[in-house]
């Protein structure tokens, strides 16, 4: 293995590519520090929401209506109903309990399971791929090397859900219900907030990121019952880097995971996807709390 | 936690509650047991009924049934499905009929040796066959030997499970363990003298990130010094398996400027790395690309993912070699399935009619009279006439050619086709000063 200068190797194409590794992992992120940060719970079976997104949109596309953003539409939405339901009926049960935490983490587990098998059932254990919309499929030719325009709508959609998000939260009222019952569930309770409607509601909007994330994701890689698997653990990574429960922290965390998996192949051979764990040790040796930290941040 | 708390007290007299109750109501307690016991008595019968009987030849076969490279068990499964059809519709095996029970290893070590064994000491077969992926195949060869029971891999291709146990440090070859199928280092012989051809000097491979991924890499380097290819390799990427998006390896290589490409991946993904190489312009900027598990494939996906012009290699041709055997089996294939058979389906093909002569000339289904059958057999099939080495290795040849549409067909083929002798003088003289084995 050599290890030749280090400018030329790196082209606008691996910028692109890293940034779209990391808009789709900010998309499934920020829904998984979301609900973290709001309500205490550590959602495993995001990653399965995320595949989840993906097959609606691919099943909707392929035999409903030809029509990609229709069909990511419907792939985030139905997530975010089936992410409601199951914080309705499997985890809302748990909150008042002692080991609130650990059986969360158990009941969303399961729910990784139940997911994983589920897509298994319905649409068998191959692999799928899409082609982009229409509009955006075509390639684009910048310093020498050669990307798929579709990423640019991909990070574009990312800043633009980051942003979208940040208004919420800091400058409407739901925003800043989900503010005051992150820092303080009791007061807000007192104070009459409906906590475990607001709680729905922030589990189906995390769920709806997730849905969207692998809606998007769709037509830049191959849909396997492992896609849930796979990226979870991405997910969890930028979330302890960027600091669990903060936004920007997620979107920061995310940029940097996607440039390492699209930089690290360049300078290794294999392995590379040991990189973002790494990085993930030197946070929490030397910046436990993450590099931000708090709902709104 | 707060253990004398009333609550918690009284949970846990709820708790004994139920379990009293439980344990109080005998007749629920009987029915079970009797259930139970039923249970336990079908499951005996079925053992009786389903393993050991002498009027049927049981094999079992071990192939990736699902995830990523499915379709490989598929193929397999149509291979088995026609030469057991076609073998009881003409009297058998010694007037016995052949029953094949096929098993999924998911592409997990782990699973295929809990199915081989639960296939042995269950279902007591008389033979096994199988495999797809050479990781497995690495860890299945010894248990194959401490089970005592012949397995024909019919795909998976590592050479070291036909490299006798101490020739190289990764050797697993024993009496018990066969390959009809052609393995690693007949294909990448073929790598590199289909590299010989090509107007290309730099090298670069994209392969999956286990044994067959480096494996792949390391005999075609050492086939290009052998045959004195003037090649110079200059970039190398494994991604995992199962990688969903290949794009920052696809531009390593790229960025890389090789003249050509040997890529061993295979399955879904290879598919995946296609369509996504094509999204970044790699046919247009890569000369050539190889394909060394092109066929297997192509043949067996949705569409025609190879790029026509690329070149690719196939462990059996359906046209090559041009003789009675292969065409019928094409045909036949082509007429049940309406695909043309890959070399999946027709390596497993093989292994029924490999355990049907070895019985049939034997008079045997025990263990040492298989092993004895195999060890040196001459056999002919749809792949043509070959024998087994020394090292339990079918001689059959190495087959790459240029990946081009046929409108007969409605499929890819490979036209022209060049098959190349590889047996083992020709190996051994190809790979020079090599550390590796011939595996053959």
């Amino acid at each position: 293995m050599s290890l030749p200068s280090l400018v030329p190797l790196i082209g606008v194409a691996d910028v692109v590519i890293g940034l779209s590794l990391g808009s789709r992992l900010f998309l499934i992120a920020v829904g998984l520090s979301l609900i973290f940060g709001v309500l205490g719970v550590l959602n495993f079976a995001h990653g399965g929401f995320y595949m989840l997104g993906a097959y609606v949109t691919l099943a909707v596309v392929t035999g409903l209506i030809d029509n990609f953003w229709i069909a990511a539409v419907a792939g985030a939405l139905a997530v975010g109903v089936v992410g409601a339901t199951i914080e309705f009926a499997a985890i809302r049960p748990l909150y008042d309990r002692v080991d609130a935490d650990l059986d969360q983490l158990i009941v969303t587990f399961g729910f990784v399971l139940v997911i994983h098998e589920a897509v298994r059932f319905i649409w068998g254990s191959g692999s799928y791929s899409i082609d982009p919309p229409d509009v955006f499929n075509f390639s684009v030719s910048l310093g020498g090397s050669t990307f798929s325009a579709y990423r640019l709508v991909v990070i574009g959609l990312a800043i633009a859900v980051l942003a979208g998000l940040w208004l919420f939260i800091t400058r409407t009222y739901f925003g800043s219900l989900v503010r005051g019952t992150s820092s303080d569930r009791e007061m807000a309770s007192m104070l009459g907030v409906d906590v475990p409607r607001l709680y729905t509601g922030v589990f189906f909007l995390g769920s709806v990121l997730a849905g969207l994330g692998g809606a998007l994701s769709a037509p830049l890689q191959s849909t396997s019952p492992a896609l849930g698997d796979q990226v979870i653990i991405d997910a969890f990574i930028v979330v302890v880097i960027g600091g669990l429960g903060s936004m920007s922290g997620a979107f920061v965390g995310a940029m940097l995971i996607g440039m390492m998996q699209s930089l690290g192949p360049q300078f290794i051979s294999a392995g590379s996807i040991a990189i973002p764990f790494l990085a993930m040790v030197i946070v929490l040796l030397f910046r436990p709390e993450g590099l931000f930290g708090g709902i709104g941040e | 936690m707060v253990a004398g708390s009333p609550d918690n007290e009284n949970k846990r007299n709820r708790n004994r509650d139920i379990d009293a109750g439980s344990e109080s109501r005998s007749p629920v307690g009987r029915r079970r047991f009797l259930q139970a016991a039923g249970a336990g008595a079908t499951v005996a019968l079925a053992g009786c009924s389903g393993g050991g009987g002498d009027d049927v030849v049981r094999l079992g076969a071990t192939y990736i049934l699902s995830g990523f490279a499915s379709l490989y068990g598929e193929a397999a499964e149509r291979g088995i499905e026609m030469a057991q059809a076609e073998i009881n519709d003409n009297g058998g095996i010694d007037g016995r009929d052949v029953e094949v029970i096929v098993r999924d290893t998911e592409a997990s070590a782990d699973t295929a040796i809990q199915q081989m064994r639960s296939l042995v000491e269950e279902d007591n077969v008389h033979g096994l066959f199988g495999l797809d992926s050479s990781g497995v195949a690495q860890a299945v060869a010894p248990q194959a030997a401490q089970l005592e029971m012949p397995f024909m891999i019919t795909h998976a291709a590592t050479p070291f499970v036909t490299s006798p146990e101490g020739e190289h440090e990764d050797s697993v070859g024993n009496d018990y363990v066969f390959r009809d199928s052609n393995n690693l280092t007949q294909d990448i012989y073929g790598a590199a003298r289909t590299a010989a051809e090509l107007d290309a000097t730099e090298w670069a491979t994209i392969g999956p990130d286990y044994a067959f991924g480096y494996e792949t890499w390391d005999y075609f380097q050492d086939f290009c010094a052998g045959l004195g290819v003037d090649a110079e390799f200059t970039a190398e990427q494994f991604p995992p398996l199962e990688t969903g998006d290949y794009t920052p390896y696809i531009s390593s290589i790229l960025d890389a400027e090789p003249d050509a490409v040997l890529t061993p991946l295979w399955g879904a993904d290879l598919t995946t790395f296609i369509g996504q190489a094509e999204d970044a312009g790699w046919f247009d900027q890569i000369d050539h690309t190889l394909f060394s598990v092109g066929m297997g494939t192509d043949l067996a996906s949705d569409g025609n993912p190879l790029p026509e012009g690329e070149y690719a290699s196939t462990r059996y041709d359906p046209f090559a070699p041009d003789t009675e055997a292969n065409n019928a089996f094409r045909d036949a294939y082509y007429e049940e399935y309406d695909a043309l058979p890959t070399y999946n389906a027709e390596g497993a093909y093989r292994a029924v009619y490999l355990y049907k002569e070895a019985i049939e000339s034997s008079g045997s289904t025990e263990t040492s009279a298989l092993v004895d059958e195999f060890t040196g057999m001459e056999h002919s099939g749809p792949v043509g006439d070959y024998r087994f080495s020394e090292t339990n290795q079918a001689t059959v040849s190495s087959i790459w050619g240029t990946v081009t549409y046929d409108d007969e067909w409605e499929s890819n083929v490979l036209d022209p086709v060049n098959v190349y002798d590889a047996g083992p003088d020709v190996l051994s003289e190809a790979l020079g000063d090599s550390d590796l084995p011939a595996g053959i």
